[in-house]
């Protein structure tokens, strides 16, 4: 494959053109869209955590005025049959609404279909539900050992066992073969044995709520006679959605056309496919009408899928000049009542990254999912990477004050060198490229790390509580399969390209167009990305998991290329006659089409686009005086990078918590990331704010937590703390650029960078705040009256 | 969420008791109990109108008196269903002899199901003291009645 | 239920809506008038997606129903630009990529103009402080901070 030419916009700060419409209010969300006839879809959600369903009563629902029907879960099933996943791993059925036995407070047990949003609520209301209790499963440990219930009685697991809460046990590292699925503990046993300092914590990266600001939310438009559905989706991947909408409703995908118009957030929330949406299309099919469903907030919280909830057992074995021998690491993944498209994938990947950015010569993880009567979880922005990172950095700055090493130069000692790239871990993935160092120099002059350090003891000895802290981290982008991309030079010369991944705020039309401007050296402006409609668009697998740049971007370039070299034949036939021209030495530059050294010789970019479509002569002669190819200027390609790539990235905080209220606020936050070569650093930048700022709500505000009836308590914006503006730093963003070699960019990814290296950052800055009160390691939150008691002398 | 308290009565011990156990009297002190039907000994069906914040609405019941022990102790179970979801109360009643009449000390849990755990949860520490408040209120006036 | 309609003036026209004496504000804007730009991001007041001007104050259109703003004037977002010309707010926005997804963008741009209106040159605390009660999900607050700046300098000059 010929690498695509760097077009010479790469780096240019250009502001977005998605911006016009959503800053005066024309975006077209799916609750914007109207369709004649429409009714309106509202869910009963069961009210308990775990329950056998005794009887539901319909009648008074049904009898309201504007109801068209009521289904229940049973009911339901007599049509959708359980959802499918895209897990290779066994799992209990999931009805989209539930039959008989419900396993999580929210589950739906019925459906109601009305004329009008607030009837179809109120007859929602009216449905009573008599259900026979069973016992709840809260705690990941308990659920381990089957008490006090099994969710799934008849689920056998990949262990083989029937009757147990374990999902998906995957051990993983150094000595274990997967393949032969023997265990050889001697290397990581001799870690432990040779270690003279062993660091040990239990550590918990907690349940989040994912909250994109706008709910979900679903059209389905059934055409009888036609028998197409077009379904309206707020989500990341419309090509997955209509392939699972295809499976489970038994339609061709010739059929199905899905449409994400704006979409208001995702963070990865949105990637699932939902009981809701599969409901809509199978209640539009049956009653030949458009259905409509819209999330709200209070739905959200307990409907739309989790995120985190990992418990880890972590060990480190190091010496006491700070060299890590070894690192062993039980991991308890609590997945809610449910598997969702990619639910037991998740944790899998917190597995993978164990190694972080060092070099540690012997790995030891296993993995438990377990289920629990929770709303399932899923991805969620960093999906499993911010929780792996998460351990072995808290672990790695224990370390650093046990040994009362900078936690900077501990770091450095075992970084993976840059020479020894590509780099296999003992965590098991092959990391592209990566020059750690050179992004810890950079954060450390930044910051005036030494500085900070004298700031920060001049603080305390005033008796303030201040605290520094550090993290490194790497992620795994490039994932999720090909890209596909097509690009269309029309006669007048404008231009039309699709891709298959499907922005929900990430500025795709912006920088996919600036690629395109300068690969073809005509305004941006006269360019149209096309995305989110698989009519229009033939082939996706979304935006999720930073891949759009990697995958979505390289894709639409060579599709670009394709086009281009058509192109430059048209032109070079064109020019032929005076100048001999060949089609390689011709450039594309500022709306014309010349002779590379020779501008005098060339044709503007309109004229080439006319005669690839018209020919020589007038539209009568069209299809004469081609070159060999015939008429036209589209092509398509489809793209996989070779291998995953890895950005990296060291942030540097400085906190202080209030003694009297222990509210902390982050003073300072430097975050030095590197995602290989940046497209438009304005996007990339906004990118990484908003990382950080949900990586900082993770670590001080946000959690879903549960009583033991299983009921989530923090199930509204008022008791789940969101980052709001005034929680947040000014923050100090800087780069330094390693490019994949799996790239021809040498992209690597950038969407998720900052949610992972902010969480352990800000721990680590407040645990150093608070180590003069004892204290070495710290669950999330940092709620102000987890601080203050702790600076109270209370207990933690 | 766990509840306790006392509340003082300026009346005999015999009375007191008397007038918690009778129905009438608990649902005249009962804050919004609307309806109050025997369902078999000791048992009730309820409902209940509760216009607090997220907490509001109807609710429809039961009330079960348990573990009575004469004049000294008993059991108040009461569960409650309505549109923004479920509350189960458990209150263990004891009484004593106070200077000056009666103290009555309860304690026990509330739980909630639903919309209410989601949305109203911190509200029902705040709304259950508010109730069982104006309940003892109520109470009071029921004791002052019977005596009269 | 019964229906009642309601006059108000929305973006400088008069308009009437039938709505039920419950409906909110933001659902008679969205669903009668087909002023969609103004979103409902929650259901409990905190978002600020739904921010609308009644009176030139800034409210949050999902607190209020549509009975209760009889004879007042509304602004939305759809009436921010005049003349096709983008409000300093508006254009900060963009010039300083103050959105993302664009969901909270109207609720965010109708704060910031009150924010402004009452405190035309205010610090960086003051602006964070003055937009505590919108949420958005994507930016991270600071290019929404830069654009408040932006509009503020550029109504200064």
């Amino acid at each position: 494959m010929t690498s695509p030419t760097l077009p010479k916009l790469i780096g240019a700060r250009i502001k977005r053109r998605e911006d016009p419409r959503l800053i005066q209010g024309r975006g077209t969300y799916v609750d914007d869209i109207k369709l004649a006839g429409m009714l309106h879809m509202a869910f009963k959600r069961s009210d308990i955590a775990h329950g056998r369903i005794v009887s539901i009563d319909t009648s008074a629902a049904e009898a309201m005025e504007g109801v068209e029907c009521v289904l229940t879960g049973a009911q339901l099933a007599e049509f959708l049959g359980p959802m499918p996943i895209l897990t290779p791993f066994p799992a209990p059925p999931h009805y989209a609404v539930a039959t008989d036995t419900v396993r999580y407070a929210g589950e739906p047990v019925a459906v109601v279909v009305a004329t009008d949003r607030y009837v179809a609520r109120d007859a929602a209301d009216a449905i009573q539900v008599e259900f026979d209790p069973l016992p709840v499963v809260v705690d990941p440990d308990r659920a381990l050992a089957g008490d006090p219930a099994v969710l799934h009685p008849d689920l056998t697991n990949i262990l083989g066992q029937t009757g147990s809460n374990i999902a998906l046990y995957v051990p993983a590292g150094t000595g274990f073969d997967p393949v032969a699925g023997t265990v050889d503990n001697s290397a990581i046993d001799a870690a432990f044995a040779n270690a003279e300092v062993v660091i040990s914590q239990r550590m918990w990266n907690q349940r989040l709520v994912p909250n994109a600001m706008e709910p979900r939310g679903v059209v389905a438009h059934w055409e009888p006679g036609k028998d197409t559905l077009t379904v309206w989706s707020s989500t990341q991947n419309p090509h997955t959605a209509r392939n699972t909408f295809c499976g489970l409703l038994g339609l061709g995908q010739d059929q199905v056309r899905v449409i994400a118009p704006e979409v208001g957030g995702g963070f990865g929330a949105k990637i699932n496919i939902y009981g809701e949406d599969y409901v809509a299309c199978a209640v539009s099919r049956r009653l030949g009408l458009p259905v409509k469903w819209i999330e709200d907030r209070s739905e959200a919280f307990v409907a739309t899928t989790h995120g985190r909830d990992i418990v880890a057992d972590l060990e480190i074995a190091a010496k006491r000049d700070g060299t890590i021998l070894g690192l062993r690491v039980k991991l308890i993944a609590d997945i809610g009542a449910y598997e969702m498209l990619l639910t037991a994938l998740v944790p899998t990947l917190t597995n993978g990254m164990l190694s972080g950015v060092y070099d540690i010569p012997a790995i030891r993880s296993e993995l438990y999912e377990v289920f629990t009567n929770k709303t399932p979880t899923d991805a969620y922005r960093g999906a499993g990477r911010p929780e792996g990172i998460y351990f072995v950095e808290r672990g790695i700055d224990m370390l650093a004050r046990e040994l009362g090493m900078d936690p900077g130069e501990l770091r450095r000692k075992n970084f993976i060198k840059p020479d020894k790239f590509p780099f296999m871990t003992q965590a098991g993935n092959q990391y592209d490229s990566g020059n750690y160092e050179a992004a810890l120099d950079l954060a450390l002059k930044n910051a005036n790390w030494e500085g900070l350090k004298r700031e920060r003891d001049a603080a305390r000895a005033e008796g303030r509580v201040v605290g520094l802290g550090m993290s490194f981290y790497v992620e795994i982008c490039g994932i999720g399969g090909w890209e596909h991309a097509s690009v269309t030079v029309h006669a007048d010369g404008r231009i039309t390209a699709t891709t298959g991944t499907s922005p929900h705020g990430q500025g795709h039309e912006t920088t996919f167009s600036t690629l395109l401007s300068g690969q073809f050296g005509v305004p941006a402006d006269r360019i149209t990305i096309v995305h989110g409609d698989t009519a229009m668009v033939k082939a996706g697998n979304g935006t999720l998991g930073s891949r759009s740049q990697v995958s979505g971007g390289t894709a639409i370039m060579n599709a670009g290329e394709k086009v281009k070299g058509r192109m430059a034949e048209f032109a070079a036939f064109m020019l032929g006659a005076e100048a001999e021209a060949k089609a390689d030495e011709l450039e594309f530059v500022d709306g014309r089409i010349q002779l590379a050294g020779t501008p005098s010789i060339g044709k503007t970019f309109e004229e080439v686009a006319a005669f690839a479509y018209m020919g020589a002569g007038n539209a009568a002669g069209a299809g004469m005086g081609y070159p060999e190819g015939g008429a036209g200027l589209t092509d398509e390609a489809f793209w996989e990078p070779a291998g995953a790539t890895f950005p990296f990235g060291c942030h540097i905080a400085m906190v202080e918590v209030d003694r009297d209220t222990g509210e902390l606020a982050v003073k300072k936050l430097v975050a030095i990331d590197d995602c290989g070569t940046v497209v438009n650093p304005l996007i990339v930048e906004g990118q990484v704010h908003g990382g950080l700022a949900q990586g900082i709500g993770q670590a001080l505000l946000e959690g879903a937590v549960y009583d033991e009836d299983g009921q989530l308590l923090t199930g509204s914006f008022m008791d789940y703390a969101m980052p709001r503006a005034s929680d947040l730093p000014r923050f100090e963003l800087d780069k330094t650029t390693t490019v994949s070699p799996h790239t021809p960019l040498g992209t690597k990814g950038i969407g998720e960078a900052g949610t992972i290296g902010s969480t352990p950052c800000i721990v680590n800055a407040a645990v150093d705040a608070l180590s003069p009160f004892g204290v070495t390691h710290l669950d999330m939150p940092l709620r102000p009256e987890l601080l203050w008691r702790i600076i109270q002398g209370g207990a933690q | 969420m766990d509840i306790a308290g006392t509340h003082q009565f300026a009346a005999p011990r015999a009375a007191v008791w008397e007038a918690m156990l009778d129905p009438a009297s608990l649902q005249a002190a009962m804050p919004g109990c609307e309806t109050m039907d025997p369902t078999g000994e000791d048992a009730y069906a309820i409902t209940i109108k509760v216009g607090i914040a997220a907490i509001k609405g109807t609710y429809s019941g039961t009330v079960r008196v348990a573990d009575q022990v004469e004049g000294e102790s008993y059991r108040l179970v009461v569960s409650g269903q309505g549109k923004p979801g479920k509350v189960n109360g458990d209150a263990t009643m004891t009484l004593s002899d106070a200077a000056g009449g009666t103290l009555v000390t309860y304690r026990g849990d509330v739980h909630a199901q639903g919309a209410i755990a989601r949305l109203g949860n911190r509200l029902i520490g705040g709304a259950a003291k508010l109730m069982i408040g104006q309940f003892f209120k109520g109470m009071e006036a029921e004791v002052t009645r019977r005596a009269g | 239920m019964g229906q009642v309609t309601v006059t108000l003036n929305v973006n400088g026209r008069n308009r009437k809506v039938t709505v039920e004496p419950r409906t909110l504000l933001v659902h008679a804007l969205r669903e009668q008038l087909g002023l969609t730009g103004t979103h409902v991001g929650c259901d409990t007041s905190q978002c600020g997606a739904c921010t609308v001007f009644v009176n030139g104050q800034s409210v949050k259109s999902c607190t209020l129903f549509a009975v209760q703003v009889e004879g007042d004037a509304i602004t939305t977002i759809e009436g921010v630009a005049k003349d096709g010309e983008l409000h300093p707010v508006q254009e900060g926005f963009w010039e300083e990529h103050g959105l993302q997804c664009g969901y909270c963008t109207p609720g965010m741009i109708m704060a910031s103009i009150d924010l402004l209106n009452t405190n035309p040159q205010p610090t960086e605390a003051e602006i964070r402080d003055g937009l505590c009660g919108n949420l958005c999900r994507c930016t991270g607050y600071q290019h929404i901070v830069n654009a408040v700046q932006y509009a503020a300098e550029k109504v200064k000059a």
